[in-house]
Parts: C-alpha cells; sequence; structure tokens
C-alpha cells in the first residue's frame, strides 16, 4: 500500500534527480527553455552559470516551491509537481535547503532553529535533540552562538547556521544556493571541506549553486553550466577544464572577453551618452 | 470606452480570483488535528494578539461608555427620563458599540501586527525555509495566528462591554446622580440574555473571523517587498474596517431589523 510513498527510503544507483525537459517563464521572460538533468545520487553535483541564468530559480523548482510550464522534475522517481500537498511535504523531509539569504526563523534563537527540524520530525527526548544540535553546529563552528538571536549575527554566520540547521535530520539531498557568499577565508575552507565531508561520511546527495568557480570545482563530481535558458556544458570539472566551446572556457577561466557578454543588452554606449531628451 | 470596460472587467476578474484564493486558504489554514505543540502555539498568539489588545480596548471601552452616560444624560434629562440610563448605556453597547468598536480596535492593533509579521517571514523566506523543512506554514504559522483571533477578539468585545458598563456608572450614577437602584434595575430588566447579549456575540465571532482572516491573508499573499509589506498592512486595516461596518449593518438588520 506505502510502497510508492516517497516517505520510504529506496536503494538505487538511478540518479536521485532528473529533470526532464524543463521549461519555466517569468511573465513573458522565459528562464528554462528545454533543461534535463540528471543529478547521480551520492555525488556532488555543481550548477554554475553567469548571474540571472535562473540557477537559484532551478533550485526552487527542484524544491517544488515553483511549479515549471512545462516538463517534469523527479526525485527519486516521483514527480514533485504532480504530488498532493501532503505528499510533496513528506518528500521535503528527506531534503534540506540552504538558502541563499539563510532564512532562519527570527524569534527563535541559534539553537532553537537548528533544533526545529528535529523536533517536528522526531519523537527525539530533549536531552538527544541537544546531542545532535550541538553536534551539528560544532560541524559549522558556531556552537559557542547558540544563544545568540539570527539578527545579531553577520550574513555569513547566518548561512552557516542555515546550514547546520539543513543539514539536521541528515537528508539525503541537500540543495546548497551560493553557500560560499560572504564567508570569509577561513569559514570558506571550512565550508568546502564540511560539504565534502558530509557527502563522503554520510553519502549524501548534495546539488551546489555557485559563482565561486575554484571552491565548487574543487569538491564538484559533476557539473553542469547553464546559459541563456538552457545547459551550455556537463560533464566532470577537469572535461570541462578543458572544453574547446568558447563560452564554456570563458566562464570557467574567468575570462571578461568572450562569446558570454558582460554587460546586459544595451543601445550602442557613445549613442546613449549623447543622446538629448528626457529619457533616462 | 471599451479600453475602460477592459479595465474594470480584468479587476472584477482579478478581484474574484483574490477572493477564492483568500476562500482556499481559509480552508487550508483553518482544519486540522490540533498537536499539543498547536496548542502551545495558539497560546503564544493569545498573548500576542489577546492580551496585548487589552490596555487599547480597555481604556477605549472606558471613555466610550463615560461619553456615552454624558451624552445620553444631557438628553433623557429633558425628558425627565434619565433613570433609564443604564438601560441606554448597556443597549448601546452590548449590541452595536463592543462589537464594533472592539472589532475596529483589534483591526488597527493586531491585525495590521499580524500582517507585518507574516508578511516579513515572507519576505525574508522563513516560509519557505520552513516548507523545505517539510513543516506547511498554513499550519504552523497561519491556523494559530487565525484561531487566537477568532477567540481573543470575541472575549475582547466582552471585557470592552464591562468597562463600558462600568464607565456609564461612573459617569452617571457617581458624577451626574442618578439613582443607582433604577440605573441598574432598568438594566437588568431591558436586557435580553439571548437578543442582546447573544447577538452582539455572534457579531463579535463574525468580525473576529472577517478581520483576523483578512489579516493574516493579507500577510501571506503580499508582494515580498518594503513597499508591498506596507501597502498590505494598509489594506488590512482599511478592508477590515469597512467588512466590518458592512456587515454590521447587514447583521444588525437581520438581527434587529425585523427581517429575521
Amino acid at each position: 500500500m506505502f510502497d510508492n510513498f516517497p516517505g520510504n527510503l529506496p536503494m538505487s544507483d538511478s540518479p536521485l534527480v532528473v529533470v526532464k525537459d524543463l521549461h519555466f517563464s517569468r511573465g513573458d521572460m522565459p528562464i528554462f527553455r528545454g533543461v534535463d538533468m540528471q543529478i547521480p545520487r551520492g555525488k556532488i553535483t555543481a550548477v554554475m552559470g553567469p548571474s540571472g541564468t535562473g540557477k537559484t530559480t532551478l533550485l526552487k523548482l527542484i524544491g517544488g516551491q515553483l511549479v515549471p510550464d512545462a516538463g517534469q522534475v523527479l526525485i527519486d522517481g516521483h514527480d514533485v509537481h504532480a504530488l498532493s500537498r501532503k505528499a510533496l511535504f513528506v518528500l521535503r523531509r528527506r531534503m534540506g535547503m540552504l538558502f541563499q539569504s539563510g532564512a532562519l526563523f527570527s524569534d527563535l534563537d541559534v539553537y532553537e532553529n537548528v533544533a526545529f527540524p528535529l523536533r517536528v520530525h522526531t519523537d527525539l527526548p530533549d536531552a538527544m535533540i541537544r546531542d545532535v544540535a550541538l553536534m551539528k553546529l560544532e560541524a559549522v563552528g558556531l556552537r559557542g552562538a547558540r544563544a545568540m538571536m539570527p539578527a545579531e549575527l553577520s550574513g555569513g554566520m547566518a548561512r552557516r547556521v542555515a546550514l547546520a540547521r539543513a543539514i539536521a535530520l541528515d537528508p539525503e539531498l541537500v540543495l546548497y544556493d551560493e553557500p560560499f557568499v560572504g564567508q570569509d577565508p577561513i569559514s570558506m575552507g571550512v565550508l568546502v571541506q564540511l560539504i565534502k565531508r558530509l557527502n563522503e561520511a554520510l553519502g549524501l546527495t548534495a546539488i551546489v549553486v555557485s559563482h565561486d568557480i575554484k571552491e565548487t570545482l574543487s569538491i564538484a563530481d559533476y557539473v553542469y553550466v547553464i546559459a541563456d535558458g538552457e545547459v551550455m556544458a556537463h560533464g566532470t570539472p577537469a572535461s570541462l577544464d578543458v572544453d574547446d566551446d568558447p563560452r564554456v572556457s570563458q566562464f570557467v577561466h574567468g575570462e571578461p572577453d568572450g562569446p558570454v557578454p558582460f554587460h546586459y543588452p544595451a543601445v550602442d554606449f557613445v549613442t546613449d551618452i549623447l543622446a538629448t531628451g528626457a529619457q533616462r | 470606452m471599451m479600453v475602460l470596460l477592459q479595465r474594470f472587467g480584468r479587476r472584477g476578474c482579478e478581484g474574484l480570483e483574490t477572493l477564492g484564493r483568500a476562500g482556499i486558504f481559509l480552508i487550508q489554514a483553518s482544519f486540522g488535528v490540533p498537536s499539543p505543540e498547536g496548542w502551545r502555539l495558539w497560546l503564544r498568539q493569545m498573548h500576542f494578539v489577546g492580551v496585548l489588545s487589552l490596555a487599547i480596548v480597555m481604556v477605549s471601552g472606558l471613555f466610550i461608555g463615560m461619553v456615552l452616560a454624558l451624552q445620553g444624560y444631557t438628553i433623557l434629562v429633558d425628558f425627565g427620563a434619565e433613570q433609564a440610563l443604564g438601560q441606554m448605556v448597556a443597549l448601546s453597547l452590548l449590541r452595536e458599540l463592543s462589537p464594533v468598536v472592539a472589532a475596529l480596535l483589534f483591526a488597527g492593533r493586531a491585525g495590521s501586527a499580524l500582517t507585518a509579521e507574516i508578511g516579513l517571514m515572507k519576505a525574508t523566506e522563513q516560509l519557505t525555509s520552513m516548507e523545505m523543512i517539510g513543516v506547511d506554514p498554513l499550519r504552523r504559522v497561519v491556523a494559530p495566528r487565525l484561531w487566537a483571533g477568532f477567540v481573543a477578539l470575541p472575549l475582547l468585545t466582552v471585557g470592552f462591554s464591562v468597562v463600558g458598563i462600568g464607565g456609564g456608572y461612573l459617569v452617571g450614577v457617581e458624577w451626574l446622580g442618578v439613582f443607582d437602584g433604577s440605573f441598574w434595575g432598568n438594566m437588568q430588566a431591558s436586557v435580553d440574555f439571548w437578543s442582546d447579549i447573544g447577538n452582539g456575540m455572534v457579531k463579535s465571532l463574525v468580525f473576529a473571523l472577517v478581520v483576523t482572516w483578512i489579516a493574516v491573508f493579507q500577510g501571506y499573499d503580499l508582494i515580498p517587498t518594503s513597499e508591498g509589506i506596507s501597502r498590505a498592512t494598509t489594506r488590512t486595516v482599511v478592508y477590515s474596517s469597512l467588512v466590518v461596518l458592512g456587515l454590521d449593518f447587514v447583521l444588525t438588520a437581520v438581527m434587529f431589523g425585523g427581517l429575521s
């Protein structure tokens, strides 16, 4: 009866997440025009691309927060957008997501934020919840900050607490949205190692959306580069490093000149500067 | 002309769509088996929307009762009917002023705060992160606030009436010298438990549902920017006030206007 219930934990080698021919637009502006992806189980997959290509949107589509215009997102064989609201919430217990802003609950302190998923989804006694929450906080280096409120934390600290919360239930799939932004070099290095260790020790599947090429490529097993609403390239970090496509090469090596424009489409600069009239 | 018609039609469709969304929202948020944790959250919200609204509601009730007695006395004394002051104060408060004024104050004090709080949680992605943790914010965030408002406002209305009648007594009996036996006696003889107190409470329950519903829906449905939060908070107070006054007329017509 419960064979297909999303709360079950199947063991297989098939990809954990499959994105099929995904189309999505905001108003009249298309974001994705037929994106296909396969996220392998137990690996770290990086999703990279220039700003504004919809990397965060992709994570929200995978998490079921946004509904695509066409196409499917399958997590462990379950079509995320065909699930009932209740079944979707059950499925999400197997996922963790690290938000760009941290998105900590402002009325709870650091400790309670990390303990929150444990309190709502488990029947563990308080003493055990305390042990788990402190272990997660220790992993991100903020055990000493347990009594602080989210408003007292810096942006980087808030994201580390959010990471501790995201992994509190040891999820199968963790979605990282720009985990390295705003981190000082020490915590950046720790975070990179932490994501890698979590993946190796617990075998969890990770999708990392990031601009930080060096750090991301150092831990990723597989990389998707998206641009112009499509998958521009995919492969292992080593294969992308020697990719002939000038667009991929420009992005991976961070070159300012190349086929991917730095400027948002606009009229010629000189014409714009010399233009007179009321227009801004 | 066509453009005007089109615009009018579009606004109408958008309004209907919002109303439909709000209806589904209410059904999704209000049903569900309360867990022990749910009771705790509800109690916390009772403190936030109920206890913290006590001061403004009680003080307003006191002054409204006092003014009512003062104004009523100056008219009734011309007809030698100042002994009916207690009856006048009690009926005005129980039937009309308590449910309506308490609801308006509640919309301004607690409704706007609910909208701003939920809106800010949405703007800072707290609601989304809750969803991603596998917790439904409709159950966890919205439902306790909705039920707290539904229970708190009728209780505040009772308090408003009691303090208001007390204010009327202070001015009418203690200050202006109306005989206290006739103040209380006339009140007791004329106020009917079901038709006056009961109908007043029915009104208050309806207002409580509507005001809290508007407040939490506006918070949940707003555009998550600072301007969006500001607009939604204003909308909560404006819509709540208009709907309370409009519904009050309808309910009064049904309860006391011979339409029932």
